[in-house]
């Protein structure tokens, strides 16, 4: 009985240790993960605004200034005029790049053709070198199409880019039983009709994660518009923010703190649509 | 409502497999066809061809009088439910029910009366506003069912719908299906691999094996007539009992020896007089095959019968209202392993058996299958292949039971005894031969004919049933194949001229009306060293066939019968080998390129012919794959 009751007690401390070294390891990845955040958080409220007058790791004194800055000092950095370009940028490269890349998906998981699982290997291969070993490449294509220091030039880009990365979403498309399609094209439908009544509705989770992707990557960039964009009223904020004097750090942070907030706002109001178990209940699993 | 015919319909994947082969059927309105068979065997790839969702590789498909190989799905007017149900998730089962009539711009108030009147008719009323998973399984079925019913189709297809259920529900959905055939009035289809729902649905049923046809036939039929010792063992629970054994025919009784136990029984001849002869000589081995009803161990029966065996028994089944005995014929034998003096009995419900006990068991001779130890295929045909005849070849005639046949020119015959291997479709009715009508038996819509000619039995075809009693027949001898000293000395006319070409296409410009000039593309048949037009519904078969140039760069063998062909002034060349006068017919044999025909002449010709064959006629084969495809 008592030999019952300490091997019971040993079960429980060991569950206990097993929780507490857990959450002990969460806590260190958290806190390197969170940590350059909060430093530009506080760094964004350094009223100094220089990096030289930091008191070690953190400011010495704090005020929302240079978050005014941004906005009302406009001459030299027109941040405001930045953002509506990155904004720009992000949304038509967001629609044109998700349409893209779902309509190629869907091509490669429902259609048979000639030379498909071709093209499927050639975008696996191709997607293993790095993009920017290309931008040389895109550079010259842009300057031949007349594209440098043009908005379009890099909508293209993104958007071009976009449904090289497809295979994720072909993935999804191919877990919705083809029997639908099928069951579809018996009642009359289309391909076109079957892909706008049955396959969108049912990828929603897919489409946001296209969707997200789509937008995050020319939200953030840097490479490309540095190097596409010449006029500063055409920069957007990864390039205008990089143009700051170096005493401006505070206004840089401030900068940067802005332009992530849309983005994890956009993160939480889509979360929820991005959920499995959208075809449950169409065929017997 | 409509008729439905599948011709020579193959399908060959890109892979070079072949998952049906030579499909034909024809399957009339209203009727309710069941395809089984076990996985692979390709009947739900038929099922798919006709649907529309599965491309046809060679053959004709048409439904009504419409060919609708190339036709979308939508257009053919069929409806169909999955195994899986296939339902769309996101819409409700109104929507589900009501999206093939959006589909068709079907008036609002009318897809609503559909809707609820298909609602109504499959009980699932109560759940128009629910999603598909917030149903049951056997719901979902019938709403997959509701969205077929309310297209109104000419076909309904059904691929194994009820799979995926229990067994009870399976059974309750059963016979509401075999309701709605009766309350819809259209022809089904239906893909099943369990042997039980085909027996109990399908007013006829197709049985299928490795993308090949077994049996078309009647749930009956099937049963009591396999034409071969797959579907004689694919129908019926539990499986038929298969022994292997030999036949001697002893003046007017046959023994059967089973083999690999001390079992012989003899039958009278009369209950085998179907059975090929050739097997009748004790020397090949033959599956006898009897069902489990058809032996019995009750007592008063063993008493009776005149063929009775030595069973040990091993084990019973009890299934309540019979039992299942297993045992051996061997008495060496375990009864449990699956060979081929097991055997399996139905008895009486809850009866005792000592096991290793040795009993008698008759044999309802009548019930027996025989089936060729190689081919497997029944050697008690329902139609025999031949009327096998003794008779003597005496001064230019052929006597046989007080009938004498004049033998033509175009049967050379050596004077003596032999053996006529007459076909039932050689012999035909309205000539000089006297026969007396004994009896008439239906067969898949043939009618086979029983007759006494002299003392002897013979079986003929006809279409029509005819009256008991006297008639008159007559013998097409160009059909009749004549052995003599155990060796075939006079083969029947081959009725298709083979002849082996390839296809080819040629671009000319012709002047059209107003002057200018069209370009224009003839094809051709290659037969022979010679170029033959070939006439537009054969090469868009054969482009359908064969996609981009393949079809320029394979063999084909081009089909004709003897009729198909004409004497002319240029054509392909060939060389007149012999006449062959049979009497009321004449043709002629000749040689072209390395082949040799058989044509229909009117008059004696000799010498170099010319020969131009009717090529609307043709039948079309690929080699390579061995596809029908004209």
């Amino acid at each position: 009985m008592s030999s019952a009751k300490s091997a019971a007690a040993k079960a429980k401390t060991k569950r206990i240790l097993n929780i507490v070294i857990t959450y002990c390891i969460l806590l260190i990845v958290a806190f390197i993960f969170f940590f350059p955040c909060l430093w530009l958080i506080l760094a964004s409220f350094s009223k100094s605004g220089s990096i030289y007058t930091f008191d070690g790791f953190f400011p010495t004194e704090y005020s929302v200034a240079s978050f005014n800055q941004l906005f009302t000092d406009t001459v030299m950095y027109n941040y405001p005029k930045w953002f509506l370009n990155t904004l720009f940028i992000a949304v038509m490269s967001c629609i044109l790049g998700t349409l893209l890349t779902i309509l190629t998906a869907y091509v490669m998981s429902r259609f048979r053709f000639k030379s498909r699982k071709a093209m499927i290997k050639t975008t696996l291969v191709l997607g293993m070198f790095p993009s920017f070993m290309g931008t040389i490449a895109v550079y010259l294509l842009m300057t031949q199409f007349n594209l440098i220091n043009q908005q379009w030039g890099l909508i293209l880009i993104y958007s071009g880019t976009a449904p090289m990365g497809y295979l994720t979403q072909k993935g999804f498309f191919d877990t919705i039983p083809y029997s639908i399609d099928e069951a579809a094209r018996i009642d009359g439908a289309s391909n076109f009709t079957i892909f706008i009544k049955f396959i969108l509705p049912l990828s929603k989770p897919i489409l946001v994660f296209t969707a997200l992707t789509s937008f995050a990557w020319p939200w953030s960039d840097f490479i490309l518009p540095k190097m596409l964009l010449i006029d500063q009223d055409l920069y957007t904020v990864a390039v205008g923010l990089m143009s700051l004097d170096e005493t401006q750090f505070s206004r840089f942070a401030a900068g940067s703190i802005i332009i992530a907030i849309p983005i994890i706002v956009l993160y939480f109001c889509l979360v929820k649509y991005m959920i499995n178990g959208m075809s449950a209940g169409a065929v017997k699993e | 409502m409509a008729d439905l015919s599948l011709k020579h319909i193959y399908k060959v994947y890109p892979n070079g497999t072949k998952a049906v082969n030579d499909f034909n059927m024809r399957i009339s309105d209203k009727e309710f066809i069941v395809f089984v068979g076990p996985s692979g065997c390709g009947k739900s790839t038929v099922l798919r061809m006709i649907a529309g969702l599965e491309p046809i590789t060679a053959g004709e498909l048409k439904i009504g009088d419409v060919v609708v190989n190339d036709m979308e799905p939508k257009d053919r007017d069929i409806a169909m439910v999955f195994q899986n149900y296939a339902l769309y998730p996101h819409m409700t089962i109104y929507e589900n029910i009501a999206f093939g009539l959006r589909m068709k711009r079907v008036p609002k108030d009318e897809i609503d009366r559909r809707v609820k009147e298909a609602a109504e008719i499959l009980g699932i009323t109560d759940y128009l506003k629910r999603k598909p998973k917030e149903m049951s399984g056997g719901q979902r079925q019938r709403v997959a069912l509701g969205r077929a019913i309310v297209r109104e189709p000419k076909v309904m297809l059904l691929d194994e719908p009820l799979s995926n259920l229990d067994a009870k529900l399976r059974t309750q959905m059963r016979s509401e299906i075999v309701k709605l055939h009766k309350k819809l009035n259209t022809t089904f289809i239906y893909v099943t691999h369990d042997q039980v729902e085909a027996m109990t649905m399908g007013t006829r049923i197709v049985v299928m094996k490795s993308g090949f046809i077994q049996q078309i036939d009647t749930p009956k039929n099937l049963y009591k007539y396999p034409s071969n010792k797959f579907v004689a063992g694919f129908i019926g629970t539990p499986q038929m009992n298969f022994f292997e054994g030999t036949l001697k025919k002893v003046g007017d009784e046959v023994v059967i020896d089973f083999a690999g136990s001390d079992a012989k029984i003899t039958v009278p001849y009369s209950m085998m007089m179907k059975t090929t002869p050739s097997y009748l000589n004790g020397d090949k081995p033959v599956i006898i095959g009897l069902r489990a009803e058809d032996i019995s161990l009750d007592e008063e029966k063993v008493q009776k019968s005149a063929a009775k065996i030595k069973v040990k028994i091993s084990h019973t089944e009890e299934l309540g209202t019979e039992t299942l005995v297993y045992g051996d014929i061997d008495m060496n034998g375990d009864g449990f392993a699956e060979t081929n003096t097991r055997v399996i009995i139905k008895s009486g419900g809850f009866k005792d058996y000592t096991p290793d006990e040795v009993l008698e068991a008759a044999l309802d001779i009548s019930a027996v299958h025989l089936f060729d130890k190689d081919t497997e295929e029944s050697i008690l045909p329902r139609i025999p292949e031949y009327n096998y005849v003794d008779c003597v070849s005496r001064g230019g005639k052929l006597s046989f039971s007080g009938v004498n046949i004049a033998i033509p020119p175009a049967i050379c015959l050596d004077e003596g005894a032999c053996e006529l291997l007459i076909p039932p479709t050689a012999i035909t009715f309205g000539g000089d031969i006297p026969a007396e009508v004994e009896g008439c038996e239906d067969i898949s819509g043939k009618v086979l004919i029983s007759l006494e000619i002299g003392e002897r039995r013979m079986f003929a075809l006809s279409d029509r049933k005819l009256p008991e009693g006297k008639t008159a027949i007559s013998i097409d001898l160009k059909q009749v194949a004549v052995n003599m000293g155990g060796e075939q000395v006079i083969s029947p006319m081959p009725t298709v001229n083979t002849l082996n070409g390839t296809f080819s296409m040629v671009k000319s410009k012709v002047q059209r009306s107003d002057g200018k000039k069209q370009k224009v593309r003839t094809y051709y048949a290659n037969i022979a060293g010679k170029q033959l037009v070939m006439p537009e519904e054969v090469y868009l078969k054969m482009f359908s066939a064969l996609s981009g140039r393949k079809v320029y760069n394979t063999t084909f063998d081009y089909e004709f019968t003897p009729y198909d062909f004409t004497l002319a002034q240029d054509g392909l060349e060939g060389e007149v080998q012999a006449m062959l006068d049979y009497g009321s017919e004449l043709f002629a044999k000749v040689k072209v390129g390395g082949s040799i025909l058989y044509i229909k002449a009117e008059n004696e010709v000799a010498g170099k012919v010319f020969l131009l064959p009717e090529m609307a006629k043709v039948s079309v084969i690929e080699k390579e794959r061995g596809i029908r495809i004209v």
